[in-house]
Order: C-alpha cells, then sequence, then structure tokens
C-alpha cells in the first residue's frame, strides 16, 4: 500500500524508500527511535505532506497527491502526537463536525461513540477543559464518526493513565474485530508488544525490518537501532 | 435569562421600528450611523471572528458598495435601493476574486494582504477618473431620504445578526471555529478548510458592500479618502474585539457601547478620541481578549447563543 515512499526536507531525507502493506482487520505497529520518521510517514499518507517519490495506495487507487481532507473522506482517519481536539467546541461537538450525515443521525452517532469510551457525561463540556486521557480518547472517537476503515493512531498511550489507556487499547481490538485496520506509533513497548500483530521498524528514515512482535523483540538489529552497538 | 431574550429583543425592535415617527433628523441619523456599525462589526465576526483569519481590509468592501452604488445611482440613475443591493453582490464578487488566493495564505499573511487590497483600490479608486470622479470624488443627487435609509441600514444590521445566529447554531458554524480553533485538524478530519473560509468570507462582504452603497446614498458624496479609510476596518474591528469576537451579540454589544461612548465623549474631546481608542484596543488585547460577552460566556458558562 505504501510503496518506495520518500521525503525529503531539504537535505535531510526523513522517509527513505519505505514499503508497507497492510491488510485489513490486522493492528500494525510502526516503532523506531526518535527522528526515524514515524510520523512524517504518517503525515505523508494522510496528505499533510506530499510524499517526494513513490506512490500510496489505499484499497487499489492513489491517493498520494490528494488533500488532507479527501484523504479523510476515501476512509483513512488518524489522530495526532500532540493532540488537536478543537478546545473551544465541546466534546459532543468535536465529533458532530466531522460528519455530513443528517443532524439526527450524527448526534446519535457521536453520543454512542463518547459513551463507547465512556465520556457520556462529559459531553457538553468544552474539549478544552477534559483531562489529557479524556481529550486523547475525544479525539480517538472523533475518527470513528465517519467509520474509516483504515485508523492511524499517533502515539496513543503517551500521556494516558492505566485505566483510559486499557478503554483505549480495548476499543482499538473491538475496531479490529470489526474488520478496521490499525496502525500505530507507540513508544510504550507493553502496548507494541501486547496489541499488534505485525510491527514495522524504521530507523533513519528508512524500514529496518518486519515482523511479529516476538520476532522484532529479539532482533539484533532493532536492538541496536534503540540502544547502539 | 434565555428565556426573556427573545421577548426583550421583540420589543427593542419595535420600538426602533417606531423611532423615525417620534425622533428628530440628528437622531435619526445617529441611530442610523449605529446601524451601520453593528452591521459592519458583525459582517466581520462573521469571518474574523468564527474562523480566526483576521481581515484588516473589511472597508474594500464598503468601498467597494459605495463606489458601486454612487456610480449606479449618478451616472446611470438606478433607485437608490437597487443601486445599494448590486453593492453588496459587487463585494461579494470582491471577496471571491481576492478570496481564492488569499485564502490559502495563513494567519498573519491573509490579514497583510487584505491590509493591501484596500489601499490598492483607493488607488485605482482615485486614478480612474472618468468612471469614479477620482480624488474630486463623486456626487449624487440631492435626496432627502433618512427614514428609508434608516430602516434599510437596520434591517441590513437585523439580516447580519440573525445570519450569524443561523451559522453559530449550525454545523457549519462549528466547522468554521474548528479552523479557528486547529486548521490542521479541520482538515485532517475531513473539512475543506478552504471551500469553507471561502463561503464565510462572502458572506462576511455582502453586508459591508449593502452598508458602503446606503452610506453613499446618505452622505451624497463620496471620496477615495472616505470610504476607504483604515480607520472604518480598526474600528469594526475592536467593536467586535471589545463586545466578544466569535460571539453572536459580542458584535452588537460593542458597536452599542463604543459608538454611544463616541457620540458622547469623543465629539467633546477630539484630539483625545484616538488616545482613547488605541487605549481600549490595548486594555481589550491584553485584559480580556474574548471581549465583554467572552468573559461572561466563560464566566457564568453561557451557551453560545447568548
Amino acid at each position: 500500500m505504501v510503496d518506495r515512499v520518500v521525503k525529503r526536507f531539504g537535505g535531510v531525507t526523513a522517509v527513505n524508500k519505505v514499503s508497507l502493506s497492510l491488510e485489513a482487520g490486522r493492528i500494525y505497529g510502526l516503532i523506531g527511535p526518535k527522528g526515524s520518521g514515524k510520523t512524517t510517514l504518517f503525515n505523508c499518507i494522510t496528505g499533510v505532506d506530499q510524499a517526494d517519490e513513490g506512490q500510496i495506495r489505499f484499497k487499489g487507487q492513489r491517493i498520494d497527491g490528494l488533500k488532507p481532507h479527501q484523504i479523510f473522506h476515501q476512509g483513512i482517519g488518524r489522530t495526532f502526537q500532540v493532540i488537536r481536539v478543537f478546545p473551544e467546541l465541546t466534546a459532543l461537538e468535536n465529533l458532530l463536525v466531522v460528519t455530513t450525515d443528517d443532524y439526527a443521525a450524527a448526534r446519535a452517532r457521536a453520543e454512542d461513540l463518547l459513551r463507547f469510551v465512556k465520556l457520556e457525561r462529559l459531553a457538553n463540556e468544552y474539549a478544552g477543559n477534559l483531562s489529557y486521557g479524556q481529550q486523547k480518547l475525544v479525539e480517538f472517537v472523533r475518527v470513528l464518526m465517519t467509520d474509516p476503515e483504515l485508523v492511524l493512531l499517533d502515539e496513543p498511550a503517551a500521556g494516558v493513565n492505566r485505566t483510559l489507556l486499557n478503554e483505549l487499547l480495548d476499543a482499538v481490538r473491538t475496531l479490529r474485530d470489526r474488520g478496521k485496520t490499525v496502525l500505530l506509533v507507540e513508544h510504550d513497548m507493553k502496548v507494541v508488544m501486547g496489541l499488534c500483530e505485525t510491527v514495522f521498524v524504521l530507523d533513519h528514515g528508512e524500514k529496518l525490518t518486519e515482523g511479529p512482535p516476538g520476532v522484532i523483540q529479539t532482533d539484533e538489529r532493532v536492538i541496536e537501532a534503540y540502544f547502539g552497538r | 435569562m434565555a428565556r426573556w431574550l427573545p421577548a426583550g429583543l421583540l420589543v427593542l425592535l419595535v420600538l426602533l421600528a417606531l423611532y423615525p415617527m417620534h425622533g428628530t433628523g440628528y437622531g435619526i441619523r445617529t441611530m442610523l450611523q449605529l446601524f451601520m456599525w453593528i452591521a459592519l462589526a458583525q459582517s466581520w465576526n462573521l469571518i474574523s471572528g468564527l474562523t480566526g483569519y483576521v481581515s484588516f481590509g473589511h472597508v474594500a468592501f464598503f468601498g467597494m458598495g459605495a463606489y458601486t452604488a454612487g456610480i449606479l445611482i449618478g451616472t446611470l440613475g438606478w433607485p437608490w435601493l437597487l443601486a445599494c443591493l448590486a453593492g453588496g453582490v459587487m463585494a461579494m464578487v470582491l471577496a471571491l476574486v481576492i478570496g481564492w488566493p488569499c485564502l490559502r495564505l495563513k494567519g498573519p499573511y491573509f490579514a497583510i494582504a487584505m491590509l493591501g487590497l484596500n489601499e490598492v483600490l483607493r488607488v485605482i479608486v482615485s486614478y480612474y477618473e472618468g468612471l469614479t470622479g477620482g480624488g474630486n470624488g463623486l456626487s449624487l443627487p440631492t435626496l432627502h431620504a433618512s427614514v428609508p435609509i434608516y430602516y434599510a441600514m437596520g434591517l441590513v444590521a437585523l439580516s447580519v445578526t440573525a445570519l450569524t445566529y443561523v451559522i453559530v447554531t449550525s454545523r457549519f458554524g462549528l466547522r468554521l471555529m474548528t479552523i479557528r480553533e486547529d486548521e490542521v485538524a479541520a482538515e485532517a478530519m475531513g473539512i475543506d478548510t478552504f471551500r469553507y473560509k471561502l463561503y464565510a468570507f462572502l458572506l462576511s462582504a455582502v453586508g459591508p458592500g449593502i452598508v458602503g452603497g446606503l452610506a453613499a446614498r446618505d452622505q451624497g458624496y463620496i471620496e477615495p479618502t472616505s470610504v476607504f479609510p483604515l480607520i472604518t476596518t480598526i474600528t469594526m474591528i475592536v467593536m467586535a474585539l471589545f463586545g466578544g469576537k466569535g460571539t453572536i451579540w459580542g458584535p452588537v454589544l460593542g458597536a452599542v457601547l463604543l459608538f454611544t461612548f463616541q457620540e458622547l465623549v469623543w465629539a467633546r474631546f477630539i484630539y483625545l478620541h484616538q488616545l482613547l481608542f488605541g487605549a481600549i484596543i490595548i486594555t481589550v488585547v491584553l485584559l480580556m481578549p474574548r471581549g465583554i460577552l467572552g468573559v461572561l460566556q466563560q464566566k457564568y458558562n453561557l451557551p453560545r447563543t447568548i
């Protein structure tokens, strides 16, 4: 799906000929040391950055070159490393703005989703007043408003307390069980190893290896990339 | 509060509608100017208060309306009401031409582009003497129509405010606010931010266009420096900020308070008024960037409709 993508910023090659292939109904992890190009790759897939080389295909169609809002409507949703909720909109409104369905249907769905992550009591609270973890949950379910086929999560576990984290991880598994695909960037290795079925490892913008978490964990090259020789 | 607000507004509207039967000529023209400022501040609020794209050249639409109406009335002999509506249409056309490239600019670049637009328009209008009278200005045939203009101006102020109400209480309005809150996230959540900004910009241009035409008709004489002054843009911005940008009633409140203040105090201290104006800008920006209504909304947890 992601085919030999290259992204340069000035003289720096942030992503160098990375290829990823994702199958529906699975959870994938994308790991690598800081600065290895994980978020840049996310930005290329979602149209925030334009890839300099390579192709990105989704359900057989090329999506590189499309604008972020167009890619979203193709069925790819994402969350951000640094939270990007709309602080002066309520939790409910944060979800309502996403779909173009008629109002009653959108509202019912938004309320369902807030219940899904146990935030229904806070539906009419401004998102900016919620705790960090709660905002993260709002951002997560906001993506689900249009029922996307592929969900990209950029560090979903960072800064979230254990209780909320477990809810989030359960929600991700539920998604997978409903046939959706999830690709997540995460530094918390417990989360990655417990959740993902396949893990891609990036280092210095290049794909080092990929495989099931158990194999990746013991891979010499991966250990070297994180800790040095 | 939410319950007696509609009733109070209705009473106020009836009183304002009956006012010309009892008011003095001076009173009517003062009220007419207040309506003008409400319409201008509220229109600026539509683009800048909701999407956060600060327009520093909104008076350009006012001037566009004034000259469109002025030329149609003076040269072609159109009825003034029709000419003023044409002013609104032309302002929208201008907004489309300018917004198409400029709304792709982010943050301060858009503000500066709008500032430039106004200066360019003033020069163009001064240059094409055949059409606009150039620096000599344009005189309109004498007409005593303060009362009809009072109603027309009031209707524009009311319409723009009603439009703001409809927008703020709709998902269209919420999407405009997502642009202000976080444009990258809005775009990532499937919102075509450019299209939304353009719609808001077009809607924010039509009011000033019509009002510009009405002001031209009311004054009977226009010249480039009188319809394209930067101070008009600044005044509408300060009114909206003072009352509360991004709210429905903030710009109305700001216009009423500052205009009244101006009439009562500034008329007596000609040289002091610029100073006071600057002081108000600094106070608002530093101490209450949300404006009066924004602060009240936050403090008492009021809904967005108040």
